[in-house]
């Protein structure tokens, strides 16, 4: 009876986190064919320029008051907490160093892209999904329209065209942030925290920034939507997409990020 | 020969939704699907339009476009009626570029006018009413002349004066296109007003097939349920 038992408990552990791996790599799946149906269909001039400016206005212009507040106050809040210190140690001419170097290498990609999954991202999926929801997508199928084409397209490439503009701005924010921060803190001259940004960055980081941003915002983009399709089952259904949009979302950046750390910087 | 369906079968899982289906619908000719909620009325729509795909058996058309006309209208709520009129000419592969300005307008102020809506171009769906949003969608939906019209539930929600205006415009759509229509419904009055002939669905099989006059005088104890919309007989709700 209880090796019975512990067979049922194992089975039961062993099949959860088969069905886990299952339904993880249908999704990587059904995002990967979402991902080549929409280069596919980028051979077929699928969008306006009109809609494609919608949607770099959506990702790249309604985006940027909340995205700036939040890499400003973070470039704000690590010179606050470092620069007195750094100054006291006699390390003042590194501060503007650290704080461009972690701006531009890391902060104001990554917090903007979780800023862009939270007001952009979830937005997306859930009017993909209520489209999916409400027969939209459907009528759109049998219309002969390819739905992937028609609501992917504009918001990849914009997605993926401005989301380096977002974070080119938010740096540069992050960096004045830093400076007014130290000089209020530490009495640090502007002068000196400059010529520390100037000497400490280089143009490698300002690719490589560039580069993960084009990444990001197209993972980004491309989960969200890819979300908003898979949604079934009425509200309940949106609500569950919009939250799988943003969580992957999240991790998925995350792994770009390292991804980038790990092959531009080692 | 408008549309013919030979021993359809399609399975979701280990469920049978439809075990062995055959009809045929003529040109210019409405069939009437009626059965309880999830007989599998509405798979048969989506199989014929390709929403999703048959375990087995045939599906035989005479070509040309297939149209849909969804239960809640589905119209595209981030356009406005012109736009949704037009989507297909617009964004089609085949058909983009076809049409100049000028001939999507006329297109629209012709559909529009068959179903009775004439000047609402530019209103949004959510400023129209359920009956309005219905007949738009009717008006999408013969944009591209289709051969195959396919009604999932039309007067699901309206009330019976916008049911009795929806059946009359499906007779005329029917009358203008000539096309081969298929109306899935539960209503008695639709099917009255509309159907050359009725396919009554259970449980996957098809138990009754005929004339509407048929469907009311035989007297199966299916048809005689269905009609009489009594609790107790062999068709049973989950």
């Amino acid at each position: 009876m209880k090796v019975y038992y512990k067979a049922t408990y194992t089975y039961k552990i062993l099949r959860i986190l088969w069905n886990t791996t299952e339904s993880l790599i249908s999704t990587l799946g059904i995002i990967v064919m979402h991902g080549i149906e929409f280069l596919k269909g980028l051979k077929t001039k699928p969008t306006t320029f009109k809609e494609l400016m919608f949607q770099c206005y959506r990702f790249g212009v309604t985006s940027l008051p909340i995205t700036l507040s939040i890499v400003g106050m973070t470039s704000i809040i690590v010179a606050m907490q470092v620069a007195g210190q750094m100054v006291k140690q006699g390390a003042g001419n590194y501060v503007g160093m650290m704080v461009a170097i972690l701006m531009v290498r890391e902060e104001a990609a990554i917090m903007a892209g979780f800023a862009l999954i939270s007001m952009i991202g979830s937005s997306m999926a859930s009017e993909l999904a209520t489209m999916k929801v409400t027969e939209q997508i459907d009528a759109m199928k049998v219309l002969k329209v390819n739905p992937v084409h028609y609501l992917f397209t504009p918001r990849i490439i914009a997605g993926t065209l401005m989301m380096p503009v977002v974070v080119i701005i938010s740096s540069l924010i992050g960096i004045a942030g830093g400076a007014v921060a130290s000089n209020l803190v530490s009495g640090l001259t502007f002068k000196a925290y400059f010529d520390s940004v100037w000497f400490g960055l280089h143009m490698h980081d300002l690719k490589v920034c560039i580069m993960k941003s084009f990444a990001f915002g197209f993972v980004i983009t491309l989960i969200s939507c890819s979300w908003g399709m898979q949604a079934r089952d009425g509200a309940k259904g949106v609500g569950r997409a919009t939250t799988k949009a943003v969580v992957w979302s999240f991790v998925a950046i995350v792994i770009v990020d390292l991804i980038f750390a790990a092959a531009c910087f080692y | 020969m408008g549309i013919e369906v030979k021993n359809l079968v399609k399975t979701f899982g280990e469920r049978v939704i439809l075990d062995n289906i055959s009809f045929k619908v003529d040109d210019g000719k409405i069939l009437s699907i009626v059965g309880f909620s999830g007989s599998g009325k509405s798979t048969v729509l989506k199989l014929i339009s390709g929403l999703i795909e048959k375990d087995s058996g045939d599906i035989i058309t005479t070509g040309g476009d297939v149209a849909m006309v969804f239960q809640y209208s589905a119209l595209f709520d981030s356009l406005n009626v012109f736009d949704n009129i037009s989507f297909a000419l617009q964004e089609r592969k085949d058909l983009r570029g076809k049409y100049t300005r000028k001939e999507l307008e006329k297109i629209v102020a012709e559909k529009l006018e068959l179903v009775g809506l004439s000047g609402i171009e530019n209103k949004f769906p959510s400023e129209l009413s359920g009956g309005m949003q219905k007949r738009v969608s009717f008006a999408r939906a013969i944009v591209t002349e289709p051969k195959i019209i396919l009604y999932d539930e039309p007067t699901a929600g309206l009330d019976p004066i916008s049911s009795t205006l929806i059946e009359d415009y499906i007779v005329r759509l029917k009358n203008e296109t000539h096309a081969a229509s298929i109306v899935v419904t539960h209503q008695m009055s639709t099917i009255r007003r509309t159907a050359d002939s009725v396919l009554m669905l259970y449980n996957g099989h098809a138990v009754f097939e005929g004339s509407p006059d048929e469907l009311c005088r035989e007297e199966t104890p299916y048809t005689r349920q269905f009609v009489e919309a009594a609790i107790d007989g062999p068709m049973k709700m989950k």
